[in-house]
C-alpha cells in the first residue's frame, strides 16, 4: 500500500517537474497561454469537488466566487498600481471577501434539502452578476475594463510559474484537507447526512466549512484568471463558469481531486481545438453542446469520471460499491 | 392611479408566464421529487417554435398549438431519455436537467441561430384600449386572460377528473397511489408531458411580450419560476398561481420605485419563506 | 387441505444499504387470516412491502398462486388482486373520503358500485362523512377507510399492517368484526402486534425475528405455546 502511494506521488512530481521546466524547452507561446489557462481551470474545478465531490453539495452558483477574487484583483489593480504586493494583497482580500459570502449564504441555505440548495445558489448568483452589471462605476458592467498587471508578469513565462505553484499548493492543501478527520466528515455527510447527524456531527457546521474552503479558492483562480487576460467583466460572473467547474469535475472523475485537473485539461485543449475545427465546420462554433451530451452520457453511465473509472480497473477489490471513497469507508466499517 | 393599473397589468401579465412555467415545475417536483432544471429550456423552445410557426402559416393560433405541441414533444423526449435513467438520485437528476438545460439552449442556436429573434404581436391583439387616462395594452390582458384560463381549466381537471384525483393523491402519498394500482410512472410521464406544454406555451406568449427572443430567456425565466415554486409550496398548484402574481406584482412595481432593487426583491422573498416556512406558503403534502 | 395463495420462498431485501429481510419463507392458504408475528423492527412490514413491490425482493420468490410476482411492479402486483392497507393508512388527507375511493376504484361498473356498497355497509362511519376530507377523520375511521380502499376492488388477499395500532378497544372491535366480515370473501394477511386480536381472528401465524421467519402454524397450537411466545413475542 505504501509503495503505491510512493509511486503515485512520484509520478505526480516527475508530472509538476516537466510542466516545470516546459517553458524553458517550447517556445510555444499558444502552448504557454493554454496550460495556464488550464491550471486557472484546474484549480477551479478543485474547488468545486470539494462541494461536490466530497461533501456531495450542487452548488450552481460557483461562479460568484471566482467572480470576486477576479473582480477584486482587477480592481484593485486598476485603482491603486499594478505591483505585485498589490496583487498579492488583492488576492488575500479577495479571499477574505468571497470566505465572508460563502460562510454567510451557506449558514442560511445549506440546512435545505438539496434542490433548494441548488436553486438558491442559482439564484444568488445571478444576483451578483444583476450587481456587477448595474454597478457601473466600479465594474464597467459588461463591457468590462482593462488594467495593468504588475511588470513582474510582463514575461507570460513567469506567470505561468506563479500559476503553477498555486496549482501544487492548492492541491496538497486540498488533499491534506480531505485526508483530515475534517475531509472525512465531509465524506460521510456525502454518504449519509442523516446517520452522521445521528452520530453526534452537527453536520451543517461541516458543510458550512466545506463551502468556505471551496470559495477561497475559487476566489484565487478567479484572481489569477483576471491577471490572466488583464481585462475582466461580468462574464467571470456567468453561469458558464460554473459550468466549467461542473464539466470538468465530472468529466474528470468526482471525489479524487486529480480528476477535475484532468478534466481542466481535456476541457480546455477539447475547447480550443473544436472552436479551432469552427472555421471550416460551422457546427462547432456551438461545441458546448458536445460537452452537454458526454456530460449527460457521463452523469448516466459513467458517473465516476475518468479517473474514477480508471481507479476502479485498477483496484483489485471488487465491491459492489460506485465510489471510491465510500470502499474506503466501508473497509474501515468491516475493520472495526 | 392609472400608474398603478398599468403597474398591475404589467405585473399580471409578466406573473402569468411565471405562472405557465411553474405550474408544470411544481406539479413535477410534488409528483416525483424531480426538479426539472431544463424546464427553462422547455419554455425556450416553446418562444423559437411559436415564432418560427407564427412565420410560416401567419396564424397565431397555429403558433401557439404548434409551440404547445413541440414542448409536449421535448417533454416526451426528456422524461425518457433524461430524467428516467436517474429517477430516485436527486443530486444525478439536478445534474443531468442542467445538462439537457445547455443542451436545449445550444440546439436552439443550432436549429434558429445564435442571435436574437424579433417577435410580432398578432394584429388582433395589438394595440391598446384608452379608458378615461389609463391605457391598456390589449395583448397583456390577453395574457392574463389565458393565464386564469390555464388555471381554471386545470383546477376543474385536478378536482373533478379522476386523472386529477390521481394526480393529487400521487402528490400526497406516491406510494399508496402505486399500491392501489395505479401505473405512477405513465402518470408521472403525462404530468411531465402536460407541464413541459404548458412551459412552451408560457415561451410562445412571452415571444411578442417582449419583442424578442434569445435562447438566454429560458434560464431567465426558469430562475423566477424556481422563486415561485419555493414560495408556493412544492406541488401546490394555487399555491404557484399565488406566487407568481406576488412575484410578477413586486417585479413591476419594484421596477419602477425603487429599479435597483428590482430582482433582489424576488430573491428576498424566497429567503424569507425559506427561512420562515421551507415548505412554502400551500402545502400540497398530507 | 386448503389451496396455497401466496407462497414466499427465502425472500431477501435490502432497503438502501441495509440488508431487512434476511429469508422470509411462508405460505398463506384461501380463505384464511394469516398472521405475521415478531417484535418492533422485526421486519414484518417490510415483509408486506416486498409483496407488495414497494421494497422488492433482492433474492428470494414472491409466488402468488401459479405466477411469479417477485419482479413485478407494484401496480401490477395490486391489478393480480392484492390489496394493502398501510400502518400509517395512507390516506390522501385532503382528498374527500369519496375522492379516495375514487382514486382506488380501478373500474367504476355496476359491480364496482356494488362492491363500494357492501364496503359502506361495513363501515357505515364513512357514508356519514362521505364529504370529509380525508385529513380530518379521526384514526379509527382512517383505519375504515384505508380498508374500505383496498377491498372495493376484487382482491384475493388483503394485507393489513397493524390495523389496531393507536385505536380504542371500542375502534378496535369494530375493525376485528370488519377483517372477520371481509374474510367471507378474500384471504388476509395480518401484521399485529395485539396477541389477543391476533389469536382470536388469525388462524395461521408466522413468526419472524430479525429479518427471518422461525415458526409457523395453527395459531391455536401458539395460543398454548407458552415458550415460543415468551422468546419471540416477550408475553406470556
Amino acid at each position: 500500500m505504501k509503495n503505491k502511494f510512493q509511486l503515485k506521488n512520484g509520478a505526480l512530481l516527475v508530472i509538476v517537474a516537466a510542466l516545470a521546466v516546459f517553458p524553458f524547452v517550447s517556445d510555444s507561446r499558444t502552448w504557454t497561454i493554454l496550460l495556464t489557462q488550464i491550471f486557472i481551470f484546474a484549480i477551479l474545478a478543485m474547488s468545486y469537488d470539494i462541494l461536490l465531490g466530497y461533501t456531495g453539495i450542487v452548488s450552481f452558483g460557483h461562479a460568484m466566487f471566482f467572480g470576486m477574487g477576479a473582480y477584486t484583483t482587477a480592481i484593485m489593480l486598476d485603482r491603486f498600481e499594478p505591483t505585485l504586493s498589490i496583487f498579492f494583497l488583492s488576492i488575500a482580500v479577495g479571499m477574505v471577501i468571497a470566505a465572508f459570502v460563502s460562510f454567510v449564504v451557506g449558514l442560511l441555505t445549506l440546512r435545505l434539502k438539496s434542490h433548494f440548495f441548488a436553486m438558491l445558489t442559482l439564484a444568488v448568483s445571478g444576483l451578483f452578476l444583476v450587481l456587477a452589471e448595474k454597478w457601473r462605476t466600479l465594474t464597467h458592467g459588461n463591457d468590462g475594463f482593462t488594467f495593468k498587471a504588475p511588470e513582474f508578469f510582463k514575461d507570460r513565462m513567469m506567470f505561468y510559474l506563479l500559476v503553477l505553484v498555486c496549482l501544487v499548493l492548492v492541491y496538497i492543501f486540498l488533499r491534506r484537507f480531505v485526508d483530515s478527520p475534517l475531509g472525512k466528515v465531509l465524506v460521510a455527510v456525502r454518504e449519509n447526512e442523516q446517520r452522521t447527524k445521528s452520530l453526534g456531527y452537527h453536520t451543517l457546521h461541516y458543510k458550512v466549512i466545506a463551502s468556505v474552503v471551496a470559495g477561497i479558492v475559487a476566489s484565487l483562480a478567479g484572481s489569477l484568471y483576471a491577471i490572466s487576460l488583464r481585462f475582466v467583466n461580468t462574464s467571470v460572473l456567468a453561469m458558464d463558469i460554473t459550468l466549467d467547474a461542473l464539466l470538468m469535475t465530472i468529466i474528470g472523475g468526482v471525489g479524487t481531486l486529480i480528476g477535475p485537473i484532468i478534466g481542466a485539461g481535456v476541457i480546455e485543449l477539447a475547447q480550443h481545438y473544436l472552436s479551432g475545427l469552427a472555421k471550416d465546420f460551422p457546427i462547432f462554433e456551438r461545441w458546448i453542446i458536445f460537452f452537454g451530451i458526454i456530460y449527460i452520457l457521463a452523469v448516466i453511465f459513467f458517473p465516476k469520471g475518468i479517473v474514477g473509472s480508471i481507479q476502479s480497473v485498477f483496484s483489485k477489490k471488487k465491491d459492489k460499491s460506485f465510489d471510491p471513497v465510500l470502499k474506503r469507508a466501508k473497509r474501515k466499517e468491516v475493520v472495526k | 392611479m392609472e400608474l398603478i393599473i398599468n403597474l398591475t397589468i404589467n405585473g399580471l401579465a409578466t406573473g402569468m408566464l411565471i405562472f405557465l412555467l411553474a405550474a408544470g415545475l411544481t406539479l413535477i417536483f410534488g409528483l416525483m421529487d424531480v426538479l426539472n432544471f431544463a424546464h427553462g429550456g422547455l419554455f425556450a423552445w416553446g418562444a423559437f417554435s411559436g415564432v418560427w410557426f407564427y412565420g410560416l402559416t401567419n396564424s397565431f393560433t397555429l403558433a401557439i398549438i404548434g409551440a404547445i405541441g413541440t414542448g409536449i414533444v421535448l417533454g416526451f423526449i426528456t422524461e425518457k431519455l433524461i430524467i428516467k435513467p436517474v429517477y430516485g438520485n436527486h443530486i444525478q437528476q439536478i445534474l443531468i436537467t442542467l445538462g439537457f438545460m445547455i443542451v436545449l439552449s445550444e440546439m436552439l442556436k443550432v436549429v434558429f441561430g445564435p442571435n436574437q429573434i424579433a417577435a410580432k404581436t398578432p394584429p388582433l391583439l395589438s394595440g391598446s384600449w384608452e379608458i378615461g387616462d389609463v391605457i391598456i395594452i390589449k395583448y397583456r390582458l390577453f395574457i392574463i386572460v389565458v393565464g386564469f384560463l390555464i388555471f381554471g381549466i386545470f383546477q376543474f381537471i385536478l378536482k373533478r377528473t379522476k386523472i386529477g384525483l390521481i394526480v393529487r393523491a400521487g402528490v400526497m402519498n406516491k406510494e399508496m397511489v402505486q399500491a392501489l394500482g395505479i401505473n405512477i410512472k405513465q402518470v408521472f410521464l403525462y404530468v411531465f408531458m402536460v407541464g413541459a406544454g404548458l412551459a412552451a406555451l408560457g415561451g410562445v406568449l412571452m415571444a411578442p411580450y417582449s419583442g424578442v427572443i434569445y435562447a438566454e430567456m429560458g434560464m431567465e425565466f426558469a430562475i423566477l419560476a424556481f422563486i415561485v415554486v419555493v414560495i408556493g409550496g412544492m406541488g401546490s398548484f394555487p399555491g404557484s398561481l399565488l406566487a407568481a402574481i406576488l412575484v410578477g406584482l413586486a417585479g413591476s412595481f419594484m421596477a419602477y420605485y425603487v429599479p435597483a432593487l428590482s430582482l433582489a426583491v424576488n430573491m428576498m422573498l424566497m429567503a424569507i419563506v425559506l427561512i420562515f416556512r421551507p415548505q412554502g406558503l400551500f402545502t400540497a403534502k398530507g | 387441505m386448503m389451496s396455497t395463495l401466496l407462497k414466499l420462498e427465502q425472500v431477501h431485501t435490502h432497503i438502501g444499504q441495509y440488508h431487512i429481510l434476511q429469508g422470509v419463507s411462508f405460505e398463506a392458504k384461501t380463505g384464511q387470516v394469516s398472521v405475521l408475528l415478531g417484535r418492533n423492527g422485526a421486519g414484518k412490514t417490510t415483509t408486506l412491502k416486498t409483496i407488495m413491490g414497494l421494497t422488492p425482493a433482492s433474492s428470494g420468490s414472491v409466488q402468488l398462486e401459479e405466477t411469479l410476482i417477485t419482479k413485478h411492479a407494484t401496480h401490477q402486483i395490486a391489478h393480480r388482486g392484492i390489496g394493502y392497507v398501510p400502518e400509517d393508512q395512507g390516506i390522501f388527507g385532503a382528498l374527500t373520503v369519496e375522492e379516495n375511493m375514487k382514486v382506488a376504484m380501478r373500474k367504476e361498473d355496476d359491480m364496482a358500485r356494488e362492491r363500494q356498497e357492501y364496503v359502506l355497509e361495513l363501515f357505515p362511519d364513512l357514508k356519514k362523512f362521505w364529504k370529509k376530507e380525508g385529513g380530518y377523520l379521526s384514526g379509527g375511521q382512517k383505519q375504515m377507510l384505508s380498508m374500505a380502499r383496498a377491498f372495493v376492488n376484487e382482491s384475493k388477499l388483503l394485507l393489513i399492517d397493524e390495523p389496531s395500532k393507536g385505536l380504542a378497544p371500542v375502534v378496535i372491535e369494530k375493525v376485528m368484526e370488519a377483517i372477520v366480515e371481509m374474510k367471507k370473501q378474500t384471504s388476509i394477511i395480518l401484521v399485529e402486534q395485539n396477541f389477543m386480536m391476533a389469536s382470536r381472528i388469525g388462524d395461521t401465524y408466522t413468526l419472524i425475528d430479525d429479518g427471518a421467519t422461525v415458526h409457523s402454524g395453527k395459531m391455536s397450537d401458539l395460543v398454548s405455546n407458552e415458550e415460543l411466545k415468551r422468546k419471540y413475542l416477550g408475553i406470556g
